[in-house]
């Protein structure tokens, strides 16, 4: 063990690690545990800060040789992710309370995302994407008030399991083939011509696709998306997803694809493009109609790894930003309501405009930013994207995808066209004014967006 | 100040004056309204300046800045003037004020929006005129879009949510195959070894002929919709008709051009072989769009699709005069859609004035206004031959010159042997006829004839009203009695386009040839 690397390339997994211990000896010893809200947000915005200064110095550092390594890329996507959870937890601690399980249990999940993006084997990546799993299935249960929230949590329980069994046989079968645990293991068989080791990379990347909710292993997204409060959707949406796309993308690295491979990153992602634009459009619900939009955008992020090797990660984690940024917004500023399940209906926008301005114009940037329209960062993000596909050789994959974000484009309008041109409906929600913690959570996403918006070159130059 | 500097402004002018708007309460419209008239009117200063100062001498970019943005990728903030341009800038900046003043009483709700929406698709429609690189032109095109989508869906008619999401539609389908095509452009350019996105470097590539003709099909596409050429026309008139007098001046006045001003600056330079390829099948839609535009606004009876389907006939000559590929053709044809961004607007607003009178726009409700609002009266008659091209009105210089290139090119071809050349342009010439037809049995039963007026007493233009449509018949004088000056500042330009794509002509023979 290299001491200097374990104390200093894993600082963000130590502030996690500490500050969720901290969070449960308070809760044991403390009479009425309340207050943790405030302190956990301390403690993701150090370890976000600590990831960020370790991705701009560069540091590059192995703290378990063959088990952790630390790379700038690694520590970008750690810091994108754990900072998208800082308005996360201030609607978390809106909706949800200031104590209870919900904080040392999103901590861990994050030290679990943290760990995944370090981890140099399949033993540690197994692991750390468990730490990371295994919390939310229980987050998406926190304070239910709804018959489907169970229900959702169930499936996504058993989804779960199936992602990890598959994982496992997929990790098997690589091993029986290569003879060793290391992550590299899954780019080297991608180019071997054995059907043990194609066997493997395909059942990993399945497992993948199971979690990342990729047409045909998409159904349930929807009502786990539905079922869980808007916190841990947005939770779910952001940062679950882009810990398992960059997790991916390290196992692919920079290697070439074998033609089965391809296959596969290609017609699942389309579908996924195609079919979660359609059924987008017919939901009733805001949270419902994100689950779909976030099929659809893990395909463009799928596609994504069929760029030539060094563009993918940087362009997956210019995507993941955007797109965790303005699921985030979106989610912020649906009106609080007393029954969590009708809140983000659609129907019940109708007229926001008319009653939270702001609101109505945070939701409208941030639709029309995931709809891929200009100038607005989800337009330079997809460009990213279909150039690096483009640019690999992949002509028509490229323009189908283009034209499957087409018939995306509706159901963002659709929003906009709801709360903007249409008179509020008579039933009585969003009269109350916006939320402090709904302000602060937008702000802090909306400044960014201003970055990225204006400035998509220096934020890309510092990623690649 | 440098001419560089009042460039920049023109085009930032908006988005402060945004800004601005964004501070003001929310129950003080006239201040709101006071900030961005105030804006347009200082935004138009500037592009008169520099309408002036530009040196019609001179070929290329004029006042350019150049800034970088996305440096990795070569994309850089590049935007200057040039003859392609400069007249569009000039008409852009001048229906600013008029357009933000003939909405003063015809907003009732929402006026912050309403006007931050008006300023944005001014900053968005004055980006994509100036923008000298791909992206960049690429990003403000479609930022268009938006501004117009809410314009059309919040104060539009009562079917406006149909005829909004269809504009949004229609337009972005074109749209998302120009991204692709755009992407593969500048990856071919990579390999070629440009690491650019510059316009003017892009153009000097030498593609295969087969790779232009895909990637002209997509920029084409995109641009015939937003022209609209036949048979993509459908989105226009219910575009027109639902949306409010503003959202139809803009689109009438400036956003119809985007289409044109599209295939002279990117379609025909960056793909001369597809252009000669593709040039019979826009001839052919070309004169389609003039004459079935023009019969189909002899039916009509509802005063607004009548200038709807009216466009649609100005327009083909627009690209007629385009794709003559004749010097004069393609002056008349900038020239042509500089008058048709004024009559157009100049009749959509009068239109929209007798609306908030009398909230009906079937033809058959007025009659005899000639002798009820006799100011009125004059300034539509003058609008109505300045749109039938009667000489000394701006419609006499861009048609005539229009109809001069076309017969000059068909000409050459038909002494070249092709038996059938002049057909096209015989044909087009008959949409003059039907144009007359068209606008003036629409100008006899509004005008002239028995008394009829749905209001029993109608009012005459107020000093406003008079002065808006004082300064668009100026205009409309101005480019018909002296078009020397503005047609010299398109010269260079014109005659370089020409030459781009006929210097191709070899190539696209031998292509020709071979398939």
């Amino acid at each position: 063990m290299n001491w200097e690397a374990f104390l200093v390339g894993m600082l963000p997994e130590h502030i996690l690690l500490g500050g969720m211990l901290l969070l449960i000896v308070q809760a044991i010893v403390s009479d009425h545990p309340q207050g943790a809200a405030s302190p956990s947000i301390v403690i993701v915005a150090g370890a976000a800060l600590a990831s960020l200064w370790l991705g701009v110095t560069g540091f590059e550092a192995a703290p378990f040789p063959g088990q952790v390594v630390v790379t700038p890329a690694s520590s970008f996507g750690k810091a994108i992710a754990i900072a998208l959870a800082l308005p996360v937890l201030l609607l978390a601690r809106d909706d949800l309370g200031d104590g209870g399980p919900l904080y040392p249990l999103l901590l861990s999940s994050l030290y679990g995302l943290a760990l995944m993006l370090s981890s140099d084997s399949f033993l540690t990546l197994f692991l750390a994407l468990e730490l990371m799993s295994l919390p939310v299935y229980v987050l998406v249960l926190l304070g239910w008030k709804r018959e489907s929230t169970p229900e959702a949590a169930l499936k996504y329980l058993v989804l779960g399991g199936a992602a990890t069994a598959t994982l496992l046989m997929g990790i098997s079968l690589l091993y029986g083939q290569s003879g060793t645990l290391a992550l590299s293991s899954y780019s080297q068989a991608l180019g071997s011509p054995y059907t043990l080791a194609t066997g493997g990379c395909v059942l990993v990347l399945v497992a993948f696709f199971m979690k990342a909710a990729i047409v045909p292993f998409h159904a349930w997204a929807p009502d786990a998306y539905d079922g869980a409060s808007i916190p841990v959707t947005a939770y779910m949406a952001a940062i679950v997803k882009a810990g398992v796309l960059l997790a991916g993308v390290r196992l692919v690295a920079e290697a070439p694809l074998s033609p089965v491979v391809v296959g596969l990153l290609t017609v699942l992602p389309l579908a996924s493009i195609v079919w979660g634009n359609l059924a987008a459009m017919k939901q009733p619900g805001l949270r419902r109609m994100l689950a779909y939009s976030s099929i659809a955008h893990a395909g463009y992020l799928f596609l994504a790894f069929l760029a030539l090797g060094p563009a993918r990660q940087p362009s997956l984690l210019f995507y993941l930003l955007v797109y965790g940024l303005m699921t985030v917004l979106a989610l912020s500023v649906v009106p609080a309501d007393d029954d969590d399940g009708r809140r983000d209906r659609l129907e019940l926008l109708q007229g926001l405009y008319q009653r939270q301005p702001f609101a109505a114009i945070v939701l409208g940037l941030a639709m029309l930013s995931l709809a891929g329209i200009p100038p607005l960062p989800g337009f330079v993000a997809k460009f990213t994207i279909f150039r690096e596909v483009m640019a690999a050789g992949h002509t028509w994959v490229a323009v189908a995808g283009l034209v499957g974000s087409y018939l995306g484009l509706y159901f963002y309008l659709r929003v906009i066209q709801l709360t903007f041109m249409s008179p509020p409906p008579h039933a009585a929600v969003g009269i109350m004014p916006m939320r402090a913690a709904a302000w602060g959570a937008a702000l802090i996403c909306l400044v960014p967006t201003l970055v990225l918006t204006l400035l998509p070159g220096w934020v890309l130059a510092r990623l690649l | 100040m440098s001419e560089a500097f009042a460039l920049q402004c023109v085009l930032w002018l908006p988005l402060a004056g945004m800004l601005g708007i964004a501070l003001v309460p929310a129950h003080a419209p006239g201040r709101v309204r006071a900030i961005a008239f105030w804006t347009m009117v200082l935004q138009f200063l500037l592009t008169a300046w520099l309408y002036l100062r530009f040196d019609a001498a001179a070929s290329g970019l004029q006042f350019a800045t150049r800034a970088p943005w996305i440096a990795e990728w070569g994309v850089y903030f590049s935007i200057g003037l040039d003859g392609y341009n400069v007249l569009l800038v000039l008409l852009t900046g001048f229906l600013g004020p008029l357009v933000v003043a003939g909405s003063f009483s015809a907003v009732d709700k929402e006026h912050k929006l309403f006007y931050a929406m008006v300023l944005l698709i001014q900053f968005a429609m004055m980006g994509t005129f100036l923008a000298q690189d791909l992206f960049v032109f690429y990003v403000f095109w479609e930022t268009m879009l938006i501004p117009m989508f809410l314009l059309i869906g919040i104060w539009g008619g009562p079917r406006r949510i149909y005829a909004t999401l269809k504009f949004v539609l229609y337009t972005a389908f074109g749209s998302i195959l120009m991204l692709a095509a755009v992407i593969y452009l500048v990856y071919a350019a990579n390999q070629a070894g440009v690491n650019s996105y510059a316009i003017a470097d892009l153009s000097r590539l030498q593609l295969p002929p087969e790779v232009q003709a895909w990637l002209f099909a997509a920029f084409a596409l995109s641009f015939a919709i937003k022209v609209p050429v036949f048979p993509l026309h459908t989105w226009l008139p219910d575009a027109h008709v639902e949306a409010p007098t503003t959202g139809s001046v803009i689109l009438a006045g400036v956003l119809l051009k985007m289409g044109t001003y599209g295939f002279i600056k990117l379609g025909f330079p960056l793909f001369p072989a597809a252009t000669l390829q593709f040039a019979p099948t826009i001839l052919v839609l070309a004169v389609a769009s003039i004459v079935i535009g023009a019969c189909l606004a002899l039916v009509q009876d509802d005063i607004k699709k009548i200038i709807a389907y009216s466009s649609i006939s100005h327009l083909g000559y627009v690209m007629l005069g385009l794709i003559s590929l004749d010097l004069i053709g393609i002056q008349g044809a900038i020239m042509q859609m500089v008058s048709h961004g004024l009559t157009a607007a100049g009749l959509f607003l009068v239109v929209g004035m007798i609306y908030e009178r009398c909230h009906t726009r079937e033809l058959a409700a007025y009659g005899g206004l000639a002798k009820l609002v006799p100011l009125y009266s004059v300034a539509f008659m003058v609008l109505t031959l300045a749109s039938i091209g009667l000489p000394t009105t701006s419609g006499f210089t861009g048609e005539f010159l229009v109809l001069l290139g076309a017969f000059r090119s068909a000409w050459a071809q038909h002494l070249g042997g092709d038996s059938f050349a002049l057909a096209p342009t015989a044909i087009a010439v008959t949409g003059v006829v039907l144009g007359a037809l068209y606008m003036l049995r629409f100008a006899a039963s509004f005008l002239f004839g028995p008394t009829r007026a749905p209001v029993a007493r109608l009012t005459d233009l107020n000093r406003r009203e008079a002065s808006i449509l004082a300064a668009l018949i100026a205009a409309i004088f101005w480019l018909g009695l002296f078009p020397d000056q503005p047609l010299r500042k398109t010269e260079a330009a014109a005659r370089e386009m020409q030459q781009r794509v006929t210097s191709a002509a070899g190539t696209a023979f031998h292509a020709g040839t071979t398939r």
